[in-house]
């Protein structure tokens, strides 16, 4: 294991760094115009929201965290409902409850309060799963992913069950998914250096000192844990209204197995780690799925390819755990050019 | 026949050895004391095996084993038992036993080795089918040792053997570490309970801090570490009285 | 009368393929403390050897036999290539790569067969059923009932009776001192891995026998079933695991059976609660094996 490194950036100039290389990426995305690039970038920025929403857990407490996606869900189908409407309803969902159904919100507030309902949730039955550790709560966290998919495929009436929710409004744009990813960048570097995400941090590396501390490891991730679920209803509700149509399907193991491979190749114990996996995983995963695009067109095999970047993926994911199984950035988080050596500089000149 | 040369060892980030050197020549008992996290377990486990030194040299018979498996250590003759026992209590006595041979590949002399035990250890013989985590605490400690021993090693390392044992079951297990060290065994051991460690020890070495302080005979320890009452007065509480005076007599 | 025994034959056979299954996960769990998000997919694995061997002149039981020997070839090599340079870094860093490994198999089905369902190949046997006191029980059912029953009597000689069983179960309990004794860890844990594939495999042609056809998902459902089976057994349990395969399998026809429809379809909501409530409180599992708890 590396050692933590000597200069320590404060979490305000990563930030500045962070989103300004999101920033940057929208600004050209807009001025290349081109509607294909368009939504390969607003559909980074909600990844980029979705890792950053599981960083704020997994980073902070080592444990692998699989009911991530599902809220996810919670808040894309919660929004939804929330911002569709009234007469789009009775179409899509005729046998939703009438006080949803009538309920008819701007794309903001339906995008909280989707968020807030999968925050809720995560509130109402996170205290007890926090009190387990290692695998009780992996197996805990895969369970509650299930009984998500399973609730959200049968609910006929507020989801469609199994069949595609449809006619949901495409609010969400460019520059909206990239602000939520700018203020998620900020909110996740504040939390890991917050008083919170400090004691997490601290039962992370050694739960028995943290207990003996007086870090009260349950409440601590259960804030945690809230937060994240936060943060996937919003990613949720932006992908809701990007897609405009999904099914529970869309919230399950192959998202979640996307989302921890990017957080994980990128390194989970840095905000910059989850940045840079998603653009890293992103390119690699779509360069992939356009060469599958490219090969089906061109016919050259006799079937269509599918699923070229999901193999590629997994290898590669399992590279990167062999190889630097901290993944890309261990410790450090990325700092405005030249930052770092001032710093140094001037303790250095202190010193 | 073992020699640890400056050996430094840490778990992760924390430093347990800082420069251990320890030599056991060839039917020798030897005796590591010290208090709790001086880093007698640390040692033993860096030559079991478990943990690879960051460095410093560990040759048995002459070959360097530092770093080697456990499952290599013990093809060289090194057998232990540690901390705990930890016997396999879902297995039967017989079981634990069979594993414990489980590098000899002579059936004959396994049955051999059997009676041999059964009729050093009578009490295991009689509970040679029930689950090892059935037997009582000081049984529990002759299976290990037994265990052990199937394995016909040329070095038994014990890791505080006394542990958890009334002083009666104590004296017994220390009555057959005796005789096993009478029957030409070389032993390293690990102890807490001074008292019993210098009662059978040809050499002692006392540890603190993850460095050798002092090493000498017996006698010698005793006196040097009667000058540290205070600390002679805590190694005694697991068992035995403290000596009277400052003679060290015991 | 009738209803009462059709209700028995399918747990127990039922359970029979749930105990198998079970067996296989708890058996590497034990030893490393794994769950092998992949260890469904072997059963996939042992499907698509099925399809392709489909149409060769060779007897049934052979391409059978081919089938759980692909299964315990690619349990094997997993370990091997993927799980084994993992295994010093981190308990964490071996749970994504099993998820890992899973997706990969999965998709290299996809690409390299396809999306669709593929027919399995099945002897006559398995679509014909006996009567018995006008109930029509499928033979399928008392094969997979009879061939559990000898899986699990060799198991049981094997654990009990020969030193590589014994190691097993020592290494289940306590690898570290397992391996001080001389044991070697690779060779126990490739071990514990051909035997996981081959309870696979063989769970695999019961399995696909309900469908006939193998897709690239079909690994989900077991690896699920595993997975409550073993909890509701007790972690560490093998016998649990076998006990709770039975379990689970009364509890899934009981609901099946007695449960209205809309609640049926909730069902995998209602097993992953009850995991996570023995998870919660009461982690040693619901089945009384009779053996002292340890930790």
């Amino acid at each position: 294991m590396s050692k933590p490194p000597v200069g320590f950036v404060p979490p305000w100039a990563s930030a500045v760094a962070l989103i300004g290389l999101l920033l940057g990426l929208a600004v050209a995305t807009d001025l290349v115009g081109s509607v294909v690039l368009t939504r390969f970038a607003t559909r980074l920025y909600i990844d980029v929201i979705l890792v950053l929403g599981l960083q704020i857990f997994m980073g902070n407490t080592n444990i692998l965290w699989f009911p991530h996606i599902g809220f996810m869900g919670i808040g894309a189908y919660a929004s939804a409902i929330f911002s569709m409407a009234p007469l789009q309803k009775t179409l899509a969902l005729p046998e939703l409850y009438p006080f949803l159904a009538e309920l008819h919100l701007p794309f903001v507030p339906a995008l909280l309060a989707g968020a807030l309902v999968a925050a809720a949730v995560a509130a109402a039955i996170g205290l007890p799963l926090m009190r387990l550790s290692d695998f009780p709560a992996v197996i805990t966290g895969f369970a509650v992913l299930v009984i998500i998919h399973v609730v959200l495929t049968h609910w006929e009436a507020v989801t469609n069950g199994p069949q595609t929710l449809f006619g949901i409004d495409d609010y969400t744009g460019l520059w909206d998914a990239a602000a939520w990813a700018c203020l998620f960048v900020a909110v996740a570097l504040l939390f890991k250096e917050s008083k919170v995400g400090l004691q997490l941090r601290a039962s992370r590396d050694d739960l028995v000192s943290a207990g003996a501390i007086g870090v009260n490891v349950v409440a601590v991730r259960w804030t945690a844990f809230v937060l994240s679920a936060f943060v996937a209803g919003i990613g949720g509700g932006l992908f809701a209204h990007f897609i405009t149509s999904f099914t529970p399907k869309a919230f399950f193991l192959t998202e979640t197995f996307v989302v921890l491979a990017m957080l994980v190749i990128g390194g989970p114990a840095t905000v910059t780690g989850a940045v840079v996996g998603v653009i890293a995983v992103t390119i690699a995963y779509q360069s992939l799925r356009w060469t599958e695009n490219a090969l089906n067109a061109a016919q050259i095999f006799e079937r269509n390819v599918a699923g070229l970047s999901d193999v590629a993926l997994a290898i590669g994911l399992v590279l990167v755990l062999v190889l630097r199984p901290a993944g890309l950035f261990e410790w450090h988080e990325l700092a405005p050019p030249g930052l770092r050596r001032l710093l140094s500089w001037r303790r250095g000149a202190e010193g | 026949m073992l020699e640890l040369k400056d050996v430094h060892a840490q778990y992760g980030a924390i430093v347990a050895l800082r420069g251990v050197s320890i030599a056991v020549a060839e039917g020798e008992l030897v005796a590591l004391i010290g208090a709790n996290g001086a880093g007698k377990t640390t040692t033993l486990a860096t030559v079991a095996g478990v943990l690879r030194p960051r460095s410093g040299a560990i040759r048995f018979r002459g070959a360097d084993i530092a770093g080697l498996a456990p499952e290599a250590i013990v093809r060289r003759g090194i057998a232990m038992v540690p901390e705990d026992r930890e016997i396999f209590p879902a297995l039967t006595v017989e079981q634990n036993l069979r594993l414990g041979a489980f590098i000899r590949r002579d059936r004959a002399e396994y049955a051999r080795d059997l009676d041999a035990t059964w009729a050093r250890f009578p009490i295991l013989r009689e509970r040679a089918l029930q689950p090892a985590g059935t037997l009582s605490g000081g049984e529990q400690q002759q299976l290990a040792i037994a265990r052990a021993l199937m394995s016909h090693p040329r070095l038994l390392i014990l890791d505080e053997p006394s542990l958890g044992l009334a002083p009666k079951l104590v004296d017994q297990v220390y009555g057959l570490i005796k005789k096993l060290h009478a029957g030409g065994m070389t032993i390293l051991l690990v102890e807490q309970n001074v008292t019993q460690a210098l009662r059978v020890a040809d050499r002692v070495y006392l540890m603190r801090m993850g460095r050798v302080e002092a090493e000498g005979t017996p006698e010698y320890l005793r006196r040097r570490v009667d000058v540290e009452g205070a600390y002679f007065g805590k190694a005694t509480a697991n068992g035995g009285p403290p000596p009277a005076g400052h003679g060290g007599a015991s | 009368m009738i209803q009462a025994l059709a209700f028995v034959v399918d747990v127990l056979s039922l359970g029979s393929l749930y105990a198998l299954m079970a067996l296989g996960l708890v058996l590497v769990y034990g030893i490393l403390r794994l769950v092998n998000f992949a260890y469904g997919e072997l059963i996939m694995i042992a499907g698509y050897t099925l399809y392709l061997l489909n149409g060769s002149p060779v007897p049934w039981l052979v391409m059978a036999a081919c089938a759980v020997v692909a299964a315990v070839l690619a349990s094997v090599l997993t370990e091997r290539v993927a799980f084994r340079p993992v295994r010093e870094k981190s308990l964490t860093a071996m749970l994504i790569t099993s998820f890992a490994v899973s997706t990969l198999f999965q998709n290299a089905a996809l690409l390299f067969i396809s999306p669709r369902a593929r027919v399995v190949p099945l002897p006559d046997l398995f679509s014909e059923s006996l009567v018995v006191g006008g109930l029509f029980v499928p033979i399928r059912d008392l094969i997979a009932v009879a061939v559990t029953l000898i899986m699990l009597a060799a198991f049981t000689v094997l654990l009990n009776r020969t030193v590589l069983g014994i190691a097993l179960r020592a290494a289940a309990d306590n690898f570290r001192m397992t391996r001080m004794l001389g044991v070697p860890a690779n060779l126990i844990i490739s071990v514990a891995f051909a035997i996981s594939g081959l309870l696979a495999g063989t769970v695999a042609l019961f399995w696909l026998g309900r469908t006939a056809s193998v897709t690239p998902g079909i690994g989900l459902e077991p690896l699920i079933v595993a997975f409550v089976a073993t909890v509701l057994g007790g972690l560490n349990s093998l016998v649990g695991a076998v006990v709770g395969g039975y379990a689970l399998a009364l509890i899934t026809v009981g609901i099946n059976t007695f449960l209205p429809q809309v609640l049926v379809d909730y069902r995998q909501a209602f097993a992953f609660g009850l995991v996570i409530l023995i998870l919660l409180f009461r982690p040693e599992g619901l089945v009384w094996t009779g053996r002292h708890s340890r930790t």
